[in-house]
């Protein structure tokens, strides 16, 4: 499917955002999103989430005979697919130019950086080398795929383990698994690719841009550096003219953004490492969470009981004995009378209890803990208050009056909210009511 | 700023509260429609081993011997007399490529399109070179279906005055099928704002002009700004219509209105809430319920 285009206001909205440095997702103009990364129970097996932009990278070797011209090298194969559920516009056939540059810049970046020793992977000189086959696959694309498919592959290579050879005059032993333990391919360094975005014919940069500022851009400028401060690889696209500083400056800002990636990455395998070796559990099925919504449950939170026993009796010897309750019949009429509290007759006022009905529902469970604050006499307060506050009929915001000491007393808007706020509103009404009526 | 926050509640279909007399057949594609033969094969169906089965997922429509499936969510296919809003997605030679939500990009072509001050005369080479002057990338059109192509792309004219390039306002994107086609889709609405519901799913809502522009035929923009009450007014009419598109209702001018009344009592930014969208559109079935019978 062809993609949805733009529409103007959204250009103009997300250009006018980047003029005054916001972007949409509250980022500042140098912050990536969040990197997590994850892997599979195969060595080499990894994914990699940049925001919501998802790579999964898989790793697999095979021993082939090398090149007639390079008889001591080993072979890189790098392979990055734009799959179909990434983008709508993502088709078999329509994405040849997208694909084209990606392939190319993630092998000038690994591949010419000599990252991966090469030399290592010769077996046999002339006859069996190892080949090394990077897949990267896109899984979503929310923006800047080059940056997440370049830390994929390098995760990825940093993570795989090839099976043990050993050679013997003309003998050649491969060790399966079970036999020796498998080998980590020698990588030199770790080159990683920083994206920027230019808008406005190269007058403000973002840097990892999503989706929507890819979209409105005008060039891009990708430049893949490592730890020690060594570009591997700076392309521009979009033909924007950029200055010699502005590069400088972006290739500054690129070396800190690498110096934070790397020691991610670091962190992610060492992680992962320690998790195989204790024999934990690993793989995606561990590390991705379940996400569960569960409506109106609370969630069980611990609670220490220890000293349960000793609280209570604290409370008990030092609180007052309760107070004697004379029930005093209250006589409405000959004829008819009232013993003890009850709820008020409100058969009169047939607007007010529709509405306090609609809220009801929220208050039930505030009304238990808020029944002991009301019968220890807060009534008087409550009596002293004024007349409800008037609606205003602005669509301005609800007002909330809060109280430090007393129940936070709400402004009855025409909304309906669950919130626990609301819910001591109710006693001191009805309470105020009774207390009218019983005057 | 205040701050709404809510509890996840599960949520339960709106049609099990208010009962519907006829139950819709709804079918999947691979669904036996029927075993008789004396049908004729209308769209949504093919004819398999004896039977008619579905092609697409949604109702099925009877018109005395004519079955077809109608989808529920479906690209829009093109008929001929459509009103539809599109956006110029490309310029080409004497034409331009609209999008219009359908499966392929429809078509604009030059000699379809009106000429400022309404002239009648062969498109010259100057036309040609001024067609980005008339319609951008970007700007947004309503115009009629002249002619549907083999591939099912779609040909437009807007050789009327009342089509042309739109102004100010709000496009909403809804479902094809959810616009009821009716001798208009033009609608001027009481409480004070335009309305164009193209069959497309387009619907673009604008503040009504004061005065009808004859000569322009919908080539210059308004750009004045526009007043608050009508800013408000769209924007209520925009959420009740996204509200009515959410709970699956036809659209035309008399449920748009109706959902706009019963949306009144509450704020315009509480209208997309679900309890509220619930209650407003359940209030508006009714109405139209009692309209009806």
């Amino acid at each position: 499917m062809k993609e949805t285009p733009l529409s103007n206001c959204e250009r103009r909205f997300l250009l006018r955002a980047i003029e005054e440095k916001k972007r949409l997702d509250g980022r500042q103009t140098y912050d990536y999103r969040n990197i997590k990364i994850s892997f599979g129970t195969d060595y080499g097996c990894c994914t990699v989430e940049l925001g919501k932009t998802r790579v999964l990278g898989q790793v697999s070797c095979e021993l082939v005979s090398p090149k007639l011209n390079r008889a001591t090298e080993g072979i890189l194969f790098f392979n990055l697919e734009l799959s179909q559920m990434a983008a709508p516009a993502f088709e078999p056939g329509r994405q040849s130019d997208l694909l084209v540059k990606l392939n190319r810049l993630l092998e000038r970046c690994l591949r010419n950086s000599k990252c991966i020793d090469t030399e290592s992977l010769c077996v046999v000189a002339g006859e069996k080398v190892w080949q090394i086959r990077v897949d990267l696959h896109l899984l979503n694309h929310d923006g800047n795929i080059i940056d997440a498919a370049s830390i994929a592959a390098i995760v990825a290579l940093c993570h795989f383990r090839r099976p043990d050879v050993s050679v013997q005059g003309d003998e050649v032993t491969l060790y399966t698994l079970e036999e020796r333990d498998p080998v980590p391919l020698s990588i030199h360094h770790m080159p990683i690719c920083v994206s920027f975005a230019f808008f406005q014919q190269g007058t403000y940069l973002l840097v990892d841009p999503n989706e929507r500022e890819e979209r409105v851009m005008d060039g891009l400028l990708v430049i893949a550096m490592n730890k020690h401060r060594e570009i591997c690889t700076i392309q521009s696209s979009g033909g924007i003219m950029l200055l010699k500083d502005q590069v400088l400056r972006c290739s500054k800002i690129a070396g800190v953004k690498v110096a934070e990636i790397t020691e991610l990455i670091q962190k992610a395998l060492a992680n992962d490492q320690k998790v195989r070796k204790e024999g934990g559990k690993f793989g995606f099925a561990e590390s991705i969470a379940n996400q569960r919504i569960t409506a109106f449950r609370m969630e069980k939170a611990p609670i220490d009981t220890s000293d349960v026993e000793e609280k209570a009796e604290e409370i008990i010897s030092e609180a007052e004995p309760p107070s004697e309750v004379v029930s005093k019949p209250v006589l409405w009429t000959p004829g008819t009378a009232q013993i003890g509290e009850g709820i008020e007759n409100s058969w009169g006022d047939l607007e007010d209890s529709e509405k306090e009905d609609e809220d009801e529902g929220g208050s039930d469970e505030a009304i238990i803990l808020d029944s002991i604050k009301m019968d220890t006499g807060e009534v008087s307060n409550i009596g002293s208050q004024d007349a409800p506050i008037v609606l205003s009929d602005s669509e301005e915001e609800e007002m909330i009056i809060l109280e430090p000491d007393k129940n936070p007393k709400k402004i009855r808007t025409q909304t309906i909210s669950a919130t626990q706020v609301k819910a001591p509103s109710k006693k001191p009404v009805k309470k105020r009511k009774k207390k009218r009526a019983a005057n | 700023m205040a701050m709404e926050m809510r509890l996840p509640v599960a949520r339960k279909p709106l049609s099990e509260s208010l009962g519907r007399e006829t139950k819709k057949h709804l079918v999947v594609p691979g669904d036996t429609i029927t075993t008789d033969t004396g049908f004729m094969r209308g769209h949504g169906t093919y004819m398999g081993e004896e039977k008619l089965i579905a092609s697409v997922a949604g109702s099925v429509e009877r018109v005395n011997k004519l079955v077809c499936v109608k989808a529920l969510k479906t690209r829009y296919n093109g008929e001929v007399g459509d009103i539809v809003v599109g956006r110029i997605t490309e310029v080409q030679q004497k034409r331009w490529k609209v999008e219009t939500n359908s499966r392929l990009d429809s078509v604009l072509l030059l000699s379809s399109m009106n000429l400022p001050g309404g002239e009648l005369r062969r498109r010259s080479a100057e036309d040609e070179l001024a067609m980005r002057g008339f319609l951008q990338e970007g700007d947004l059109i309503s115009a009629e279906v002249q002619a549907v192509f083999s591939d099912g792309a779609v040909s437009l004219h807007t050789r009327s005055l009342k089509y042309g390039k739109l102004g100010q306002g709000v496009l909403v994107r809804v479902s094809p099928s959810l616009v009821k086609r009716q001798k208009t889709h033009f609608h001027d609405l009481p409480c004070g704002a335009s309305v164009i519901l193209g069959n497309n799913g387009f619907v673009w809502i604008y503040p009504t002009p004061e005065h009808k522009e004859e000569d322009a035929g919908g080539f210059i923009a308004n750009l004045e700004p526009v007043s608050l009450a009508d800013r408000e007014v769209i924007s209520r009419l925009r959420n009740c219509i996204v509200s009515l598109a959410t709970q699956r209702m036809m659209l035309y001018d008399t449920s748009i209105l109706y959902c706009y009344e019963a949306s009144l009592p509450h704020q315009i930014k509480d209208i997309l809430k679900p309890e509220i969208m619930e209650e407003i559109v359940m209030e508006t079935r009714q109405r139209l319920l009692e309209q009806e019978g």
